[in-house]
């Protein structure tokens, strides 16, 4: 099992986030978001609805799930389909008999890619506003892809200025009377909490959600795990309903991006439209998104001379890339141990308080 | 000097100041629109911030680009960073913060692109020909300009016209283009052509040894100008190849056939090629063009020197 050690990160010398300007910026203009492969990390691979008797197929990393229940409703993670008289020889991603660590939590379930004997449920990242025990209404889930590299798609979610242009027109453009960025990392999550004064009341609530005021004050955070390429979305408006969104960005494939949502609108009241609408907005957002991370994805596949530019606004994103490279180094060095407890009840931190 | 190369990546008219239009040059994608006064600008179809396309942005109101992932908005004509909206400040941006721009020319009704940005422009070409199109074709640039050599009725048809296998002319250069004619008939019933004593009509193809862009004459035995095209064909992504026409229809046209020429499109520039007959074209006018290219090149590398 893989133990959780004392955070040497703590130590200045081990925080890849280093205050050497220039060593920071090396890092992330070496940026290669195709060859980045993390393993011994839970991946929420389907809704737990979604999987039955009939194996369903997924793909890490082109590396095969197939999930389906055994007669006592138990999910099995196998690498082979069970019917495949071709299956090849199994791979050190599963046990002897070629299933993988699985379980159920969220209304997901998840399986582990790595090390089978290294899974443990503490590395199962900590969602607090979804129910522990799934259940939540078929119309607050689904499934939507981008056309491009996973951390190109959590890249994106990491800066929400793109929504004031991309999603202007559901939640709003970039008219507003301040805005602030902090961020924080640890070695295995980097949250970002941007802050707005006065902000155009985005469409969506306006049209759905019954909101008349001209301005919204917004308080959005997005906390990204690491390893599961797994983003919590949460969002908190004044006036307006909170969005409580779980965005995983599962990396199917090197250019292929798989997301299965979960959008807990149960706070919001039945009788108010944007409960049933909000996630419905998944559909709309994804492909805006996907028109442009589909186009940068192949412009990011071969080393480049030419450094990306960055702004101020830039911060969270440039820590991501670091961060994810140097969870890649470490692998590659054959540390796969986990500096910090991404299970932990991380409510205090994105600002959830239960409403 | 060498000149630089000016690319036909457009016609006028596919340009606008309401929508950013993407081209190729090459590997090299170019995002083109017009300004408030009119004037096209052109820069590299890439943000610098984080490499998306610009022609998926916006013209704002005062004629920069806006890039419609973060909103980085920049000057048309140096390129420029001039704005990040969600920074919330007058603040001027290093010289560094840039998308790279090219070198724009309009005239005749093309929009001529260099990617060396000081180039100057080459000089104005006359009126737009009246009749124009675009087509995007699946052949690379080269092969594309063979074929117009050795058999254009692959790539273009004229109305009531036969492309002949005989030429008049072979490939010749002529004030540093390459050069050639071709025999023509009509499309009404005619003798076969292996058997023709003299053909009524010629298509003169003159073209640059570069850039493959070429004016096409077309005329009758009595040489009265019957059609009159500009096909400017320039490499793009995928090997394929971007053409962008212009043409004219000469108003008096002796003869019947040639009256029907003007009945439905003139001329029309294919966007699917024949390949099982593409692959069988036999070489013959673009066997000598490589070697007339070698002779130009050489003879502007002595001037060059000489210079």
């Amino acid at each position: 099992m893989l133990e959780i050690s004392d955070n040497p990160a703590t130590s200045a010398n081990d925080d890849p986030i280093t205050s050497d300007q220039r060593q920071f910026s090396a890092k992330v203009n070496a940026w290669m978001p195709h060859e980045i492969m993390l393993t011994d990390a839970w991946f929420p691979l389907a809704h737990s609805f979604a999987v039955d008797k009939k194996p369903v197929r997924r793909a890490v990393y082109s590396q095969p799930f197939y999930l389906w229940r055994g007669s006592d409703g138990q999910v099995i993670a196998a690498e082979n389909h069970p019917n495949d008289a071709l299956a090849g020889a199994k791979s050190e991603y599963t046990d002897d008999s070629g299933h993988y660590p699985v379980l159920e939590k969220y209304g997901y379930v998840w399986s582990w890619l790595g090390k089978p004997e290294n899974a443990a449920p503490e590395h199962v990242p900590s969602i607090p506003y979804l129910p522990e025990d799934g259940g939540l209404p078929l119309h607050m889930l689904g499934t939507v892809r981008f056309d491009c590299c996973a951390p190109l798609s959590l890249e994106n979610l990491i800066d929400l200025t793109h929504a004031d242009f991309i999603h202007a027109d559901v939640v709003g453009d970039e008219k507003m009377d301040s805005e602030t960025v902090e961020v924080f990392h640890d070695s295995e999550t980097i949250t970002m909490v941007r802050t707005c004064v006065n902000k155009s009341v985005a469409p969506i609530m306006k049209i759905f959600g019954g909101v008349r005021a001209d301005v919204q004050q917004v308080r959005q955070v997005i906390r990204i795990y690491l390893r599961s390429h797994a983003a919590i979305a949460y969002g908190r408006f004044s006036p307006g309903d909170n969005v409580q969104l779980f965005h995983p960005c599962v990396p199917e494939t090197r250019d292929r991006t798989r997301l299965d949502y979960a959008m807990n609108t149960s706070n919001v009241k039945k009788t108010n439209l944007f409960r049933y609408m909000m996630p419905k907005a998944s559909y709309k957002v994804s492909r805006q998104d996907s028109s442009m991370t589909s186009p940068q994805s192949p412009r990011y596949m071969r080393p480049e001379k030419r450094k990306d530019l960055h702004s101020p606004l830039d911060e969270a994103g440039q820590k991501y890339r670091v961060l994810m490279m140097a969870l890649a180094e470490r692998q590659a060095r054959g540390d796969f141990a986990y500096r910090d407890n991404v299970s932990l009840d991380c409510s205090d931190i994105i600002g959830y308080d239960g409403t | 000097m060498s000149e630089a190369i000016w690319w036909a990546v457009a016609r006028s008219e596919e340009i606008s100041a309401e929508k950013p239009f993407n081209v190729d040059i090459g590997d090299q994608p170019i995002v083109l629109w017009r300004d408030t006064e009119g004037a096209v600008r052109a820069l590299e179809d890439r943000c610098p911030h984080r490499r998306a396309p610009l022609s998926l942005g916006c013209i704002l109101g005062n004629g920069a680009i806006q890039c419609g992932y973060h909103g980085w908005t920049f000057d048309g004509a140096s390129g420029q960073l001039i704005d990040i909206p969600n920074l919330k400040s007058e603040r001027k941006y290093p010289p560094v913060y840039k998308a790279k721009s090219f070198g724009v020319h309009e005239s005749a009704g093309f929009v001529r692109i260099c990617l060396d940005a000081k180039a100057p422009p080459p000089a104005d070409d006359g009126y737009a020909l009246p009749l124009s199109g675009t087509s995007t074709v699946a052949l690379e640039h080269g092969q594309y300009i063979a074929a117009l050599f050795d058999d254009p009725s692959l790539l273009i048809s004229i109305k009531g016209v036969r492309f002949s296998p005989y030429l008049l002319a072979e490939l010749c250069e002529q004030d540093g283009q390459l050069v050639m004619e071709r025999s023509c008939q009509w499309a009404s019933p005619h003798w076969p052509a292996p058997f023709t004593s003299d053909f009524p009509i010629s298509l003169r193809i003159a073209t640059d040894p570069v850039t493959g862009e070429s004016d096409l004459t077309l005329r009758d035995d009595e040489f009265n100008l019957l059609l009159h095209a500009t096909l400017a064909p320039v490499p793009g992504a995928r090997q394929v190849t971007q053409v962008r026409w212009r043409a004219i229809l000469s108003p008096e046209r002796p003869g019947l056939a040639a009256k029907i020429m003007g009945v439905g499109t003139p001329l029309r520039v294919h966007d699917h090629i024949d390949g099982a007959a593409l692959r069988v074209l036999k070489p013959s006018a673009s066997i000598h063009a490589d070697d007339l290219r070698e002779e130009i090149a050489a003879r502007t590398d002595q001037q060059d020197e000489v210079a």
